[in-house]
């Protein structure tokens, strides 16, 4: 069965104080059905991404929510893996066509965040950590700024070879309209930036956003034929690791990506060097330099070297990591984050990403990652 | 964080043979922006320890000057309030902190 994206849709990422929840998913799935030439009629079940609505806008429910929004009555589940909620509902959703229970679904990721204080906001994501990480006094810059700890002093690896990647992600993050921020910085401004958690500062680190993105998929090979150039999900994995990042055996690596990589690329039947362009979860600088070892696209110690040459980087490298600006650049609202790598992924492999084009890209992966690592959902696009 | 007496009494169970273990700095930072409860306290350490019991754990570092924060340097577990402030309960809440020795 060929699990076929129709089209999708993200709205703008920020601080939009002006729009609710309920505007934002409705940009979304509006677009991803304009994008798709279908009507709502035509989808089957919703699956929604979202981390945080119950416990920051007292809203669980969500599905159904966002299923009334949509202006149908149709099955609508809500998944919810931290960071990657968004991840995790595609997988769902997928899984659902695979076994025939639907044809065509929608994929909704909606996060609502700047209508709160940061103190409000970190303590609702440190719901994603452990007990002990809790009491700890611990917060999610500061449990990857251990793991940022160690890499550096196993690796040899400075904080300036770190900023590197925050300054690659704004400048992709630049080209891209529906942005955050779309300023160019350096290594210096990074170097600069407040301290959040030593080493991590400021811009080391993705910001706290609104937005929503919305993709609707099918097996139903009448409706994708009409698409002039149909893209197909050949690989959906998802992995998880201990809740607890201490107690785990290396700080340096996230098994769950790499079972997760490794099991995608073997069902995608290919290797990690096929992969023309990656959209990677840098929650935080280290999560890219670590992503891009533990996916096989460098080797170990050797990733936030390779992001400071140029690898990764529009117009120099081989394989373009996070096109989009990433999550430091064009925004992290959490649940909507695997959407909107699976859209720009989509345009990329379609060819109209604008200036942010990787030239001739043809298989496409998207890295979504929960918790520390506790979770991780991996997708292999091709054109 | 809410922690209610329930959870509380149960976690207790536990604490005491936590106390008073030997063990080593494996990685660490200084939290500067905490969560909501924290507030008063930061900035504060919290560091990775590797324990002589062969176990790992994740502490809040008391009793810190800033040469304390190097990987291998030696620390022990106490027994200290989790927040200046009860839980609004009126049950003062301990867990295991770390302290350089």
């Amino acid at each position: 069965m060929k699990i076929n994206i129709l089209g999708g849709a993200t709205t703008k990422f920020g601080e939009l104080w002006s729009i609710s929840p309920r505007t934002l998913a409705n940009e979304a799935m509006d677009g991803a059905l304009k994008q798709s030439k279908i009507k709502s009629s035509q989808i089957d079940a919703l699956f929604v991404g979202n981390m945080l609505a119950g416990i920051l806008g007292n809203q669980a429910n969500t599905a159904s929510l966002f299923a009334e929004e949509l202006g149908v009555q149709i099955p609508a589940f809500r998944l919810e893996g931290a960071c990657a909620s968004g991840g995790l509902a595609l997988h769902n959703a997928i899984n659902s066509l695979k076994a025939g229970a639907y044809k065509t679904v929608m994929v909704l990721g909606v996060e609502k965040m700047t209508d709160h204080n940061s103190d409000d906001v970190t303590t609702a994501l440190m719901s994603a950590g452990s007990d002990e990480e809790r009491t700890s006094g611990a917060t999610f810059p500061g449990l990857y700024a251990l793991m940022a700890r160690a890499y550096m002093q196993e690796y040899g690896i400075t904080e300036e070879i770190l900023a590197s990647v925050s300054v690659k992600n704004h400048f992709h993050g630049s080209f891209n309209p529906k942005a955050q921020f779309k300023s160019i910085i350096t290594v210096g401004d990074v170097m600069r930036s407040g301290k959040i958690a030593d080493p991590l500062k400021l811009l080391d680190c993705s910001p706290i956003s609104d937005g929503a993105a919305a993709v609707v998929i099918t097996s139903d090979s009448v409706l994708a034929r009409r698409l002039p150039k149909p893209i197909l999900i050949t690989a959906s994995e998802v992995a998880t690791d201990t809740l607890s990042l201490y107690d785990r055996k290396s700080f340096t690596t996230l098994s769950a990506v790499v079972t997760a990589s490794q099991k995608a690329y073997e069902n995608a039947g290919i290797k990690p060097q096929d992969i023309d362009a990656a959209e990677i979860h840098d929650c935080f600088s280290i999560a890219e330099a670590m992503a891009v070892e533990d996916l096989g696209f460098s080797k170990k110690g050797q990733g936030a070297k390779d992001i400071s040459e140029n690898k990764y980087t529009l117009g120099k490298g081989k394989i373009i990591s996070n096109p989009s600006g990433g999550l430091k650049a064009c925004g992290h609202p959490v649940g909507a984050t695997g959407i909107k790598q699976i859209i720009e992924i989509t345009e990329q492999l379609r060819g109209v990403a604008g200036k942010r084009q990787v030239k001739n890209a043809k298989i496409g992966l998207t890295h979504n990652v929960g918790g520390t690592g506790t979770v991780a959902a991996v997708h292999i696009l091709e054109a | 964080m809410k922690i209610t007496p329930v959870k509380l009494w149960r976690r207790q169970k536990k604490v005491s043979s936590q106390i008073g273990k030997k063990g080593k700095i494996i990685a660490w930072t200084i939290i500067r922006i905490p969560s909501k409860e924290f507030t008063s306290q930061a900035p504060y350490p919290v560091i990775i320890a590797s324990l002589e019991s062969k176990e790992k754990m994740i502490l809040q570092l008391v009793d810190w000057k800033m040469e304390d924060l190097k990987i291998g340097r030696e620390i022990m577990t106490v027994l200290r309030r989790l927040f200046t402030e009860d839980g609004g309960d009126g049950i003062i809440h301990y867990v295991i902190k770390g302290k350089p020795l």
